[in-house]
């Protein structure tokens, strides 16, 4: 439990690391260093992308299953690690 | 068999008057005692039942008499009753029995000798007040639902088989019937059985007498004039006295309005999508049994379909949410979902803790800190890997996962007569390891990408406890092990057979090995129990593989250590760790060398120790018999593992603590030494002075090391600087001035940072960088760049140069 407490803060304070967001199959958020409003958001919108992520990689081929899902846009990039019971979305600007 | 007859067990009897019944019981009797086929005991229980209902005759004049209206016993398919009760059952005098439910047993011996005879595969006994009498293949008795005992006969009626071991008491049958049951299911296979199948009488359900009569039956007539009397009655009926006319008022009672309130019936739509991952969940989940039969009220249920509709964002902050969660019934196809709502928000609180501890949560915590560590250092990593990394900072740069040598990039982009230099790639460090000072560093022999560090000081005063952090190129911030020891690490070693298990000698003198593989914390095992362990710190520790065994050892890899007390030992497993010495490096006599000790020596054999503390040693690459050690007198002494007396050759040339020695792994006999008087040494096997000789700046030399790639590339680390020489290029130049042996310059020079001094020395295996460890628990990484060594073999420039240089001396 605290190896998860320091990995999550050491990751917060990498090098362009925007926010991090951990919300669990509701929705609702564990831990997160963005405010409220935009945790929902994201948490809501980046849930729907990977589910539809997740039913893509498995109607291709039933047994595979999708690990993780990274999107880059312009600004920054988004990484979501998601599972049954939860999301791991962390925002970074790598290029900062 | 008979005595618990006696009790008093309602028969099951039917609802017939009690004079019928004891007819009938009486007749049983009688046509029991007729047949002739049966066993005496069961004539006997027949009798004996027989008179117990008779004796029984009161109470069942009472019993029949109370419940007149219970005809008919109704079984299903199983026997078992249904029968629906009665309403008023009257209290039982004496019941015992809980099976009442099945069977009535017949009052009739008669019946029972002829239920033997037949084989009821159902046992639908309808009772009923006729047909008694004629019951030869008989039917039915009553039995109260509550009240029915079983008797011998029922529970033999139900017999398929034609057993004739039959208990006689009615509790004994209860008893027995089961055994009897057993043995039939063990017997039965072998025995061939007799099935009689005989219609069974016929059971009246309902009977509605015709209303009409056809005129040519025998009753029209009477019907006929029935009729007809009833006409003139009706007829008569206006004006007769018999009949008058009244009327009566009924009380209608004050209706009430009652409301009732249920709860509001909620309708949700639920849908799916069956695509085709759902359509292989479902029979892959059906196969493995009932995976989800019930959902848990637990919030981590499995939803195996969910619905697209599950999660509404806009609602998540409040605890309305319902869990739409399915389950696959025993039809992989049909799945029935059912929705829990959430009742107490209580239940959230410890539920995303749990998330956070769950494994997947740390792996994927981990793989997330990699990747973003990834997108920091993507540039320093692709050039530690030599893979061109192109920069464009509005895109993504591409990665493209071809190996470009560096050469072939180094002209296409950079001139050539850019001068070779180190740059500084990143730097391996955290909170951790500030202030502590590297001592070590090793590779892991089977992932490349893994490295271990030891840090511990390196003089006796200010100790500090040692750290042990293994690094993983992936994520140069953090380390992915990090141990704790009680002493400063001095030395470290991975084995190469066992990939994970990483050998520790420390400043105590004790020797431990890791297994990094675990994330325990403690080593696997340890060399404080050891009676030989070493008294002063360890200085090296190496695993070398045997190809043969010494003395008739096993084969394989052991571990080899040198220390300041002055012993090497090899190190195995044997109830605990174990070492034995392969060599005492004893004090040489030196005729030049005026040292105290020497003199001592000579005077008288009491000294304070004969041993020379050994610093460091190195085996032959390809003969594993043959090493090299050096110790602090500036002494090598090359030695044998067969010999463990004497040395074999000694080299002496520096003067002061050698701190490293190093075989050549291209050229055989050649290796390399450094000390702290300044300068770095080149020996050949067979010379005792050594062919050529180093020196850049006045401070000690910590660490030197062959390059790996290049025969005539070697690296030195001393306080201040790493230096990369290059021997081809320099002597290159040399030879063309034709100027003999010294101040040869290091090809490439790097400064450390002010204050801190470098300590340690590490080239990559497979890319072109090193890895130079500090005072101050920093590992940096450089690559060597434009370091452009000339073509031809690396051995035979080698050779060269030292012949040359031979030949240069003579």
């Amino acid at each position: 439990m605290a190896e998860v407490e320091e990995t999550l803060k050491r990751i917060q304070t990498h090098k362009g690391v925007i926010g991090t967001i951990v919300v669990n199959a509701e929705g609702i958020p564990i831990r997160t260093t963005l405010d409220n409003s935009t945790t929902v958001q994201y948490a809501g919108l980046l849930h729907q992308l990977t589910m539809k992520a997740r039913s893509t990689v498995r109607d291709l081929d039933p047994q595979n299953d999708l690990t993780f899902l990274r999107i880059r846009p312009k600004k920054h990039e988004i990484m979501v690690a998601p599972d049954k019971e939860y999301l791991l979305i962390v925002i970074q600007n790598p290029s900062e | 068999m008979s005595t618990t007859r006696a009790k008093p067990k309602k028969p099951t009897l039917k609802v017939t008057p009690s004079s019928r019944v004891m007819n009938v019981s009486t007749s049983g009797v009688l046509r029991v005692n007729h047949s002739s086929t049966y066993a005496r005991s069961i004539n006997a229980s027949v009798s004996r039942k027989s008179f117990s209902l008779a004796a029984d005759s009161k109470i069942l004049d009472k019993s029949s008499v109370q419940t007149p209206k219970h005809t008919v016993q109704v079984f299903d398919e199983n026997g078992k009753d249904v029968t629906p009760q009665p309403l008023y059952q009257p209290d039982p005098a004496a019941v015992m029995s809980k099976h009442s439910k099945i069977f009535a047993s017949d009052t009739s011996g008669g019946t029972m000798s002829d239920f033997y005879s037949t084989a009821y595969q159902t046992t639908t006994n309808a009772s009923f007040a006729g047909p008694f009498t004629r019951s030869v293949f008989g039917s039915s008795t009553v039995s109260r639902g509550s009240q029915s005992t079983m008797e011998s006969m029922n529970e033999e009626i139900e017999d398929p088989s034609s057993k004739r071991d039959i208990s006689i008491s009615l509790s004994d049958v209860q008893v027995r019937r089961e055994e009897v049951k057993e043995l039939i299911k063990e017997e039965m296979l072998d025995d061939v059985v007799d099935r009689y199948l005989i219609e069974s009488e016929t059971l009246w359900l309902l009977h509605m007498p015709a209303v009409s009569v056809s005129v040519d039956s025998e009753e029209a007539e009477s019907v006929k004039e029935r009729n007809n009397l009833y006409m003139e009655l009706c007829k008569n009926r206006m004006g007769n006295d018999k009949y008058v006319e009244r009327s009566m008022q009924t009380f209608n009672g004050a209706p009430k309005t009652k409301e009732v309130q249920s709860e509001a019936i909620t309708m949700v739509d639920a849908a799916t999508t069956a695509t085709t991952w759902d359509m292989y969940d479902s029979f892959r989940s059906a196969g493995l049994g009932e995976a989800a039969l019930s959902p848990d009220t637990d919030k981590a249920s499995v939803p195996e379909i969910v619905s697209n509709h599950r999660l509404d964002p806009t609602r998540a902050p409040e605890r309305t949410m319902s869990v739409i969660s399915t389950t696959s019934i025993a039809s992989a196809s049909s799945s029935r979902i059912e929705i829990e709502p959430f009742v107490v928000p209580s239940e959230d609180e410890p539920d995303p803790e749990l998330v956070l501890q769950s494994e997947k949560f740390q792996q994927d915590l981990f793989v997330m800190e990699r990747i973003i560590l990834e997108n920091i250092y993507q540039p320093k990593l692709a050039a530690y890997r030599q893979l061109p990394t192109l920069e464009d900072p509005d895109s993504v740069p591409k990665v493209v996962p071809t190996v470009v040598s560096r050469r072939e990039e180094s002209s296409l982009d950079e001139e050539s007569t850019l001068t070779p230099a180190l740059e500084r790639l990143w730097s391996f460090s955290c909170e951790l390891t500030s202030g502590h000072n590297v001592s070590s560093m090793a590779w892991n022999k089977r992932n490349p990408d893994l490295l271990a560090v030891g840090y511990g000081q390196f003089d006796f005063k200010d100790q500090k406890s040692g750290l042990i952090c293994c690094w993983s190129l992936k994520n140069p911030t953090w380390p992915e092990r990090v141990f704790t020891c009680e002493s400063g690490v001095t030395t470290l070693d991975f084995s190469a057979s066992n990939a994970s298990q990483l050998a520790v000698g420390m400043h105590d003198g004790s020797i431990a090995t890791y297994n990094v593989e675990s994330r325990e914390k403690t080593p696997v095992i340890d060399s404080s129990d050891c009676a030989h362990k070493h008294t002063s710190p360890v200085w090296q520790v190496r695993w070398i593989d045997h190809e043969r065994g010494a003395s008739g050892e096993d084969k394989g890899e052991t571990l080899i250590s040198v220390s300041a007390d002055g012993r090497i030992s090899k190190w195995f497993l044997r109830k605990g760790l174990d070492c034995i010495d392969l060599m005492k490096l004893k004090r040489t006599r030196n005729e030049k060398d005026k040292k105290q000790v020497g003199d001592k020596e000579k005077k008288s054999e009491a000294l304070i120790s004969r041993q020379a503390p050994g610093l460091c040693f190195d085996f032959h690459p390809t003969d594993s018999n043959i090493y090299i050690a050096g110790t602090e007198e500036g002494h090598i002494h090359k030695c044998s593992c067969s010999y463990n007396e004497q040395f074999l050759e000694t080299y002496i040339a520096h003067k002061g603590p050698l701190y490293r020695i190093t075989w050549s792994p291209f050229c055989s006999d050649v290796f390399l030494s450094c000390s702290s008087d300044w300068t770095i040494q080149l020996w050949r096997q067979d010379l005792f002075t050594p062919v050529l000789g180093f020196t850049s700046t006045q401070s000690a030399v910590y660490d030197v090391m062959w390059s790996p790639k290049w025969a005539t590339v070697f690296g030195a680390v001393n306080e201040g600087r790493v230096e990369i020489w290059d021997l081809g290029a320099s002597i290159q130049h040399f030879h063309h001035a034709l100027v003999p042996l010294p101040s040869l310059d290091p090809t490439i020079v790097s400064l450390a940072s002010p204050g801190v001094k470098l300590t340690s020395l590490l080239f990559a295996t497979e890319t072109d960088c090193i890895l130079v460890g500090d005072s101050d628990g920093q590992v940096s990484i450089y690559q060597l760049k434009n370091l452009t060594v000339g073509e031809g073999t690396q051995v035979a420039a080698l050779e060269d140069i030292i012949g040359s240089t031979l030949a240069s001396q003579l």
